[in-house]
């Protein structure tokens, strides 16, 4: 489904990735881990097609379309979707109405018929109850006022509303209590089915408990240094990073 | 004074030809001052960033007495008005129906009559004039009004007045002066909205003047909001005096027009007595919108407030040029200034200016502007979820605005000022979705 090769890019002037292999087929669930400022938030940017990250090489391919030559809303509508690690707030344009448009960009895309107001708040209203939501947000601005864990959330409700081919979840579990983590987790896993991949940007092994992986990646300076199955992961939680960049110098 | 004298020339002109009425000593010296004055120029502190040179060439033809029906009235204009109102039409200051209605509480009279009745009495009302540059252009209107309203509100008014303001005339450069009195008696309360709106031959030029008068404890919204079309010019003077503890709620909109000044002198005299000014500024195509907001503290512990927001697309500039005066008998005064300027082109320019002008200790003054692009962040956001950009950046745009509208008490109101600006954004029929 995603073929990334060779990737490097670059931000405000710094190379950040430098030459990136990874390709992820529909059904699976990736896990990428690495040390702070090892380039993962930007990978998932750059996925999601950010335009002031400079790709400097290398390609991407998505469901087969040059996923570089796409523009973000074209991406978005042709099923990526990104999750982000620090949701934006946008106050004064409506949270239920800009996923209402989200949705029907899409699927006019598709060349489906658009959704009308009465069912889609049905189908919110649904989802925002399987992912245990207040419905006081219904009437909130994008992402205005809500708590680091509700910001999460919500990008989670996105997710489960715009049904993306694939997920990339930048830090979602960042910053959420245990209870958070399982409602968010239990969202993931809602999604997961043979046609759909989700790559899962994360520091904690915890997450992992809950979304089990397929594999295991870790990033550092920008290249993949290792992977492997889950049990990578919980080999990185004993001993940290210095070993993989070790080993990869020996 | 680098003035061209054709505009000048042709005003003298019209003030000669002028039948004389019971106002006529009142007039003559706000004209001879008018004349000494002259037009403000680059020099005058206020007007530095508006150019009248074009407008200073023109040679002005004074407009006439028009009904309603001989304007060609935009029928969907009228859709976006508010419905909830007591409505007057006022053709070039001309008030229509002639019989005009009344209300609870609210007492309406042609200025015409009311000098026509009691010449000295209304000069009283009207004041002395100043010689401030934020009232050069209405001691040209004080001179050449032929008519307006004199408004009396001496009761809890519970539905709002609607005036809107037609400048209509046969040929371009026709020049109107409607005026509006109102006086608002102790305790009494109301919601005054001012709808400017041109409807003649395109280059008009409205010189409206406005005078608001809150007694102790009275309270009232008003609302100028200038929708004229592209070649016409908007030169609007508010002068807000407010007693002990009353309190002025103020918006000022600017949708239309090529030319807009508006300027508000507002005269906090009474302890207490609280101000809220919002300013929500558009530009878009060539227009120039400039304004000016002078708040002036008179008497102890009086608050104002002053938001404003600035949109400027295209080649447009806009200008937020705000002055807060706390006098030295104004202890206690508290003030706030708060501009924000979106540019949505390279071509546009937005200019803040506020100013503070402190003769006292003891007082609270702040003031923040800034002014900046579309928020990256926001706009990646929304693209990320599949919205186009065209959509994104005008709904971006409409939140901005957003917060200044959500203050508006008069639901009918906020309504027709959200279809007006939404109409001027691009995908104006997902925006009005998001409403």
């Amino acid at each position: 489904m995603l073929k990334i090769e060779n990737l490097s890019a670059r931000v405000a002037g710094k190379d950040i990735l430098n030459g990136i292999d990874l390709c992820i087929n529909a059904g699976e669930v990736h896990a990428i881990m690495g040390p702070n400022g090892s380039g993962k938030s930007t990978l998932a940017q750059v996925l999601a097609g950010r335009e002031d990250y400079e790709v400097t090489g290398g390609r991407i391919t998505f469901d087969g379309q040059d996923l570089l030559l796409m523009k973000p809303e074209d991406r978005a509508r042709a099923g990526l979707f990104l999750g982000f690690q620090y949701p934006v707030e946008i106050p004064g344009v409506n949270n239920v109405y800009l996923l209402k448009a989200a949705l029907n960009a899409k699927r006019k895309a598709a060349g489906l018929p658009e959704v009308d107001a009465y069912e889609f708040l049905a189908l919110i209203k649904q989802k925002m109850k399987f992912m245990e939501m207040s419905e006081a947000f219904l009437t909130r601005g994008v992402n205005e006022g809500f708590s680091g864990g509700e910001k999460k959330r919500n990008e989670i409700l996105q997710m489960l509303v715009l049904e993306p081919k694939l997920a990339i979840l930048d830090e979602t579990d960042s910053g959420l209590d245990i209870d958070a983590l399982k409602i968010v987790s239990k969202g993931v896993n809602s999604l997961r089915d043979a046609k759909r991949a989700v790559v899962l940007v994360t520091h904690y092994q915890r997450l992992l408990d809950y979304i089990v992986p397929d594999q295991v990646h870790v990033l550092s300076g920008g290249r993949i240094l290792k992977s492997g199955d889950k049990s990578l992961a919980l080999e990185l939680e004993q001993r940290g990073y210095d070993w993989v960049k070790a080993s990869r110098v020996a | 004074m680098s003035v061209a004298p054709a505009a000048l020339a042709a005003f003298a002109a019209q003030w000669q030809a002028r039948t004389v009425d019971a106002l006529h000593p009142w007039r003559e010296q706000a004209m001879l001052r008018f004349l000494r004055l002259g037009l403000p120029g680059s020099r005058d502190e206020s007007w530095r960033y508006t150019s009248l040179r074009g407008l200073a060439a023109s040679d002005f033809v004074a407009s006439t007495e028009e009904t309603l029906g001989a304007g060609p009235t935009d029928p969907t204009f009228n859709y976006t008005l508010p419905l909830d109102a007591v409505r007057v039409d006022l053709v070039n200051g001309y008030p229509q129906p002639a019989s005009l209605p009344t209300a609870a509480g609210l007492r309406l009279a042609s200025l015409r009559d009311r000098a026509r009745d009691d010449a000295a009495d209304l000069s009283t009302r009207l004041g002395a004039p100043s010689d401030s540059e934020q009232q050069r252009w209405a001691l040209l209107n004080a001179a050449l009004f032929v008519d307006g309203l004199h408004v009396l509100i001496d009761g809890v008014v519970d539905v709002p007045l609607l005036l809107v303001h037609h400048t209509h005339g046969p040929s371009a450069n026709t020049s109107a002066h409607p005026r509006l009195l109102v006086e608002a008696a102790p305790g009494s309360s109301a919601t005054i909205i001012e709808w400017h709106v041109e409807t003649g031959a395109g280059a008009t030029l409205c010189n409206s003047a406005a005078q608001i008068a809150l007694a102790p404890d009275a309270q009232i919204e008003h609302y100028r909001i200038f929708s004229a079309g592209p070649a016409a010019t908007n030169i609007d003077t508010l002068e807000i005096r407010l007693a002990a503890n009353s309190r002025c709620k103020q918006f000022t909109v600017a949708l239309g027009g090529e030319l807009l000044r508006t300027n508000l002198e507002a005269h906090l005299d009474g302890a207490g007595a609280e101000l809220d000014s919002f300013s929500l500024l558009v530009g878009s195509g060539p227009r120039h919108v400039d304004c000016m907001n002078v708040a002036a503290h008179h008497a102890p512990r009086t608050q104002s407030r002053q938001t404003a927001r600035e949109i400027a697309g295209d080649t447009s500039r806009v200008i937020f040029n705000s002055k807060v005066i706390v006098d030295a008998g104004a202890a206690h005064a508290q003030s706030q200034q708060s501009s924000r300027g979106l540019l949505l082109s390279p071509g546009a320019e937005i200019d803040t200016r506020p100013q503070l002008e402190i003769h006292t200790d003891e007082v609270k003054c702040a003031h923040g502007a800034t002014t900046g692009r579309l928020d990256p962040n926001m706009l990646f956001y929304m693209l990320s979820r599949g919205i186009d950009r065209a959509t994104a950046q005008s709904l971006l745009v409409y939140a901005f605005l957003a917060d200044v509208l959500t203050d508006m008490s008069s639901r009918g109101t906020r309504a027709g000022v959200e279809a007006q600006l939404i109409s001027q954004l691009p995908d104006s029929d997902l925006l009005r979705e998001f409403r």
